[in-house]
């Protein structure tokens, strides 16, 4: 396995009277798009700060392209995206990203070039000279986009990077990500909608106040922390289905409505039971599928109890330093 | 690396202010303020001058006469004579009162004991009244002496009109400036030195504070050092502020070279309190020097000020201390410009917080050892060094604070933490 692009081990980070992160460590390799999930309040941002040498860890090391600790200056070679967008109101668009580019250490002239091949390739030409406070909020969140990866970075780091985006800017920005990846960058993203992050994570890390709950592969976790997963499909009629799914030898876990049910298979158990016990209560089936769990099922499965809880303390994330 | 995004910080913030209207309007709106404060009192002094009087002449000899000639003929009054008699009194203040003549002056036959009297809207010109006694007495002195039975030509030749010129010695030289110009001079730099330390560290102040709201200081402290960042935004808004100066000092050297024309009166005579100034090249190191000393010292508060708010509000209400540092000064410069050399004003030279304004304020109004403006400069010197510690201290850790305002022993915490 070739070297990891980011190694975070067992950081910790603790904010007046509560622990923010809690010994988390993460590896994230080359080449991947990977995902840190959690509920609101679970030490993402806190995380990815660290990761951006924003904050320093009260405890535990964050090392970047295989070097030691934030040895030399590194941000050249990270793009971030923060989770509370904001620009220079007051500047021109073309000037905001050069300014932030130099920032990265580019040169004006190359930034230039950039900047304005992905203003067009954005649709943001005839913007480049206008003050950013006269674009829209879609128009400025792409803007802060360009200049997350303007200076070309090996890693892309963003903070919820879908939030407030609508269905059209969030393709374009799915698409740019998975047009990274091809080109070999690495892309850290925090979220906490499942879905998005189901269909754009090659790895996933999974916290919780604080802590990993879980990580790996998007396969492996499914593999390891699904279970076996059954989709079924009733046409009218569900015969005795809610006794054979209360069966514990057959049926660990299930949920559903009337037409539709996911079940997660007992350990052992045969799905082939399922479907003729199902059969033979009279219950016709428009669906029997088996598959893999999806990530909100997981998520929630292993979170729900603990982000009920982190919810309920009151403005745990908003204390901050 | 860091020198090249330092300097980008810099441009930025040179740029983006240089753009503004406000940049230029201040580079209009200053020359014709200042130019107010200089042409104004010289203005009023020679066109508002001219005063229509009326003599009351209760003499028995010729001498109400000559005294309204006399007065007519300077540049001060316009004189008529009217004969006195009853009621006269009564209806020259009713044209007093009604704005058709500016006073009038009551001579009778006690005039060669030096007895007048002069009443009129405003009494407190200053120019007006050494006119009139020095006309009046000139002509008593004259009758007088010619009752003695002296020659009028001696009488003439006797008379000479003394014109006293006040020259300022510094460095055991004499220069070129007299008591006026030493006072404005000092008058002119106070003023100047308060407004731009106070305008431009608020700038810095606004400039944190956008960069902190915005939240794009994330991104910045995640590419450059926060004392990088504040150091850029410092020297940045510093230099606006010089070159603010550039087209104040060219603008203003226009105007005075035109002033005559501007004015297109008579503008001689000594009765000008705001004359020129001579800058000596000195003068212009020590104006130099202390605005950027005081530049930095009151801008590393004002940026420290700036992380530790979260709106406009709250910093507004948050610089309120180290405004009053300045404001101070400022106050205290009259008294300054009073006597120089009093401890009060000596003192104020040295404290670091006052220094800024208080010693070119005190270096213009009289001569000063060098060594005493030596001293002044190491102690502001050392800190600014110890003030910008302690502010990027609090600086690094408020932009990235959200909530509310720390108290002073939070304050403490964030700077004692490594």
């Amino acid at each position: 396995m070739s070297t990891p692009i980011l190694v975070v081990d067992r950081v910790t980070k603790r904010f007046a009277g509560h622990t923010a992160v809690d010994a988390l460590s993460l590896t994230v390799p080359p080449g991947v798009i990977y995902g840190l999930l959690g509920p609101n309040g679970a030490g993402k941002s806190t995380t990815i700060r660290m990761i951006m040498n924003i904050y320093v860890p009260d405890g535990g090391t964050v090392r970047l392209f295989g070097d030691g600790p934030h040895g030399g200056d590194q941000s050249a070679r990270i793009g971030y995206l923060p989770e509370e967008r904001g620009l220079y109101p007051k500047m021109r668009v073309l000037d905001v990203l050069l300014f932030l580019a130099e920032m990265k250490g580019m040169d004006r002239g190359s930034a230039r070039t950039k900047a304005l091949g992905w203003l067009d390739r954005l649709g943001l030409h005839d913007w480049r000279l206008r003050k950013v406070n006269e674009l829209s909020k879609g128009m400025q969140q792409k803007v802060q986009f360009i200049s997350t990866i303007l200076h070309d970075p090996d890693l892309v780091v963003m903070d919820e990077p879908f939030s407030g985006l609508d269905p059209v800017n969030a393709q374009v920005l799915k698409d740019t990500l998975f047009e990274l990846r091809s080109r070999g960058k690495t892309i850290l993203l925090s979220t906490h909608i499942m879905e998005q992050a189901e269909k754009i994570c090659d790895h996933i890390c999974i916290i919780a106040r604080g802590r990993k709950l879980i990580d790996g592969t998007m396969t492996e976790v499914k593999r390891t922390h699904g279970g076996q997963h059954l989709l079924v499909g009733f046409d009218r009629e569900r015969g005795a289905a809610e006794r054979i799914f209360a069966d514990r030898r057959l049926v660990a876990k299930h949920d559903g409505s009337a037409q539709y049910a996911e079940l997660e298979l007992a350990h052992d158990a045969d799905a082939q039971e399922i479907l003729k016990a199902l059969i033979g209560s009279g219950a016709r089936l428009s669906r029997f599928e088996l598959a893999e769990p999806s990530l909100n099922k997981i998520f929630i499965d292993l979170v729900g109890p603990e982000a009920a809880t982190a919810a309920a303390v009151p403005g745990s994330e908003h204390v901050r330093a | 690396m860091s020198v090249h995004k330092i300097w980008a910080v810099i441009r930025r913030e040179f740029v983006e202010r240089v753009r503004q209207k406000w940049f230029w309007v201040m580079a209009l709106l200053g020359p014709v303020f200042f130019g107010a404060i200089f042409l104004l009192p010289t203005l009023l002094m020679t066109k508002g001058g001219v005063k229509h009087i009326a003599v009351v002449d209760g003499t028995t000899t010729s001498l109400g006469a000559a005294a309204t000639g006399k007065l007519d003929s300077t540049k001060v009054f316009q004189a008529v004579r009217v004969i006195a008699g009853p009621n006269v009194l009564d209806s020259l203040t009713a044209q007093v009162d009604h704005k058709e003549l500016d006073g009038f002056l009551i001579i009778n036959d006690s005039l060669v004991l030096g007895k007048a009297e002069y009443r009129a809207s405003n009494v407190s010109s200053f120019t007006a009244q050494a006119t009139l006694e020095n006309s009046l007495s000139t002509l008593v002195n004259r009758v007088r002496l010619e009752q003695e039975g002296v020659d009028p030509s001696v009488v003439d030749r006797a008379q000479v009109r003394l014109d006293l010129a006040t020259h300022k010695i510094s460095g055991g030289k004499l220069t070129g400036e007299n008591a006026a110009q030493s006072f404005s001079l000092a008058y002119f730099m106070g003023i100047i030195l308060y407004m731009a330390i106070l305008l431009y560290g608020i700038n810095v102040m606004s400039s944190v504070l956008e960069e902190k709201t915005t939240r794009i200081v994330e991104v910045l402290v995640s590419s450059l050092k926060p004392f990088q960042l504040m150091l850029g935004k410092v020297i940045g808004v510093g230099a606006v502020s010089l070159f603010q100066f550039v087209i104040w000092g060219i603008s203003a050297r226009l105007i005075f070279s035109q002033r005559s024309r501007l004015l297109s009166g008579d503008m001689q005579g000594p009765d000008q309190v705001f004359q020129i100034p001579h800058v000596t090249l000195a003068t212009g190191g020590v104006f130099l020097a202390y605005f950027i000393g005081g530049f930095m010292l009151y801008s590393a508060m004002f940026a420290a000020v700036g992380a530790m708010s979260s709106n406009e509000q709250e910093a507004r209400q948050a610089q309120q201390p180290v405004s009053m540092l300045l404001v101070l000064s400022f106050i205290s410069m009259f008294a300054m410009l009073n006597d120089p050399g009093s401890t009060f004003a000596v003192t104020l030279s040295l404290v670091p917080f006052t220094a800024p304004i208080a010693m070119p304020v005190r270096w213009a109004a009289g001569s000063l050892p060098l060594s005493e403006v030596a001293l002044s400069l190491a102690i502001l010197f050392v800190s600014i060094i110890v003030v910008t510690w302690i502010a990027s201290r609090i600086y690094r850790v408020g932009i990235l604070m959200t909530g509310k305002r720390p108290n002073i022993k939070e304050l403490v915490r964030w700077v004692r933490a490594a």
